[in-house]
């Protein structure tokens, strides 16, 4: 039924109108005090209400911190050997000054180091260990710094011994190894090549996907 | 929309209690007649009556003028808080159900007869069948002829489409005179 004939039918259907406009007439009165009851539920209403909701912004802090938690990639010692390095570096000067004090305040010690090697190896874990320089293998002295030599040098000019540090200490931990030239050549050119098939897949992907767009 | 509106709205979007106490002057016995019409008891209508304007105050910030006005958006409200109150109380209430279609047998004229040619006893006889009449088909028919709220309207309200609230009208028509007839009968 289309609303023209809807709106000419409301004028023509006189009873059905008065019918409705005497029912209307008999309902019930809205209460005069109604609306002051319901604004002073407002109110009530209102001082209940709490003023800011905190589990949110709780849940969402969660939330991002465990996403944190997931989302940081776990340390490569392959990919950074530079903050390795630099560690190692700033360890050394100080283990290597420690071994000179210890030498300047236990000269006499050494000296009865030269004569009973054993002992020593005795007290390997408490005191710096020190070994004349002919028992020593050639590659782990190679790498002692210069200015802790100078001093050492001083120290055990009278004595010709020569203090071992963290370098000449045989490396067992593998994260201690330091690359030859050509491991790290090797690793460069493993680097590469992998970028190179990365790069690759990803071509190999994006044609897939063109691919699949042009055929829908 | 005339300046007042513009201005009450504003005041109910700030949550000033002088636009809410504007708003329930304005619109509170319409909507309380709205709401009476399709509850049983007053009781109810009361109860009823708050929770539709709580809902007002609170989601104020969600009316859009676009869509209708702001009595309209009310008596929408109103509308669908009754209808959810009946739904949940589970009121025991018998009405006029025309599973057969036999209603729909009249003719127009049959039906332009009983409801157009002014009559008392027949006002009486619309009147009691009124009763039988679901809510929703009730609340058409005042907000048609009553309210005289055209079907877009009526449609805002009841969430339906003006087709459909057509098609509803046209067939409650029928419905009161085969309610009638078997009054009478």
């Amino acid at each position: 039924m289309t609303e023209e004939k809807l709106q000419a039918l409301r004028q023509a259907d006189h009873n059905l109108r008065d019918a409705l406009r005497m029912d209307e007439a008999e309902l019930p009165q809205m209460p005069a005090n109604l609306n002051e009851r319901l604004m002073q539920r407002m109110a009530t209403q209102e001082e209940k209400k709490p003023r800011r909701t905190v589990w949110p912004w709780i849940a969402a802090a969660c939330v991002a911190g465990v996403m944190m938690i997931w989302l940081t990639p776990p340390k490569d010692p392959v990919s950074s050997p530079a903050p390795l390095r630099a560690e190692r570096e700033v360890a050394t000067p100080k283990t290597e000054k420690a071994v000179v004090e210890v030498a300047e305040a236990e000269q006499p010690q050494i000296a009865e180091v030269k004569k009973v090697k054993k002992a020593a190896v005795k007290h390997r874990k408490q005191q710096p260990k020190t070994v004349e320089p002919e028992t020593l293998p050639a590659e782990v002295v190679t790498s002692v710094v210069e200015e802790p030599k100078q001093q050492l040098a001083q120290t055990t000019t009278k004595v010709k011994m020569q203090t071992l540090t963290e370098h000449d200490i045989p490396i067992t931990r593998p994260e201690n190894y330091k690359y030859t030239p050509e491991e790290l050549a090797q690793l460069r050119k493993q680097a590469n090549e992998a970028y190179l098939k990365w790069v690759e897949l990803e071509l190999e992907i994006s044609k897939n996907n063109l691919q699949q767009t042009a055929q829908k | 929309m005339t300046e007042t509106d513009i201005n009450l709205i504003q005041g109910l979007r700030e949550q000033s209690p002088k636009a809410q106490r504007t708003a329930l002057e304005r619109y509170g016995n319409d909507v309380f007649a709205q709401v009476a019409r399709m509850l049983p008891a007053a009781e109810d209508a009361e109860e009823v009556y708050q929770d539709v304007f709580v809902k007002v105050f609170r989601n104020i910030g969600k009316y859009d003028a676009e869509k209708a006005s702001l009595r309209t958006w009310i008596s929408h409200i109103a509308y669908n808080e009754a209808v959810t109150w009946l739904r949940h109380k589970r009121q025991a209430v018998i009405y006029f159900e025309d599973r057969e279609g036999r209603a729909e047998q009249l003719s127009d004229a049959e039906v332009e007869e009983t409801l157009g040619h002014p009559n008392s006893e027949t006002v009486q006889l619309i009147r009691a069948a009124l009763k039988h009449l679901p809510p929703d088909e009730r609340a058409i028919v005042t907000m048609f002829y009553y309210e005289e709220m055209s079907l877009k309207e009526i449609a805002f309200v009841t969430g339906s489409l003006p087709t459909t609230i057509a098609s509803k009208l046209s067939r409650t028509r029928k419905k009161i005179c085969k309610i009638i007839k078997m009054l009478q009968s």
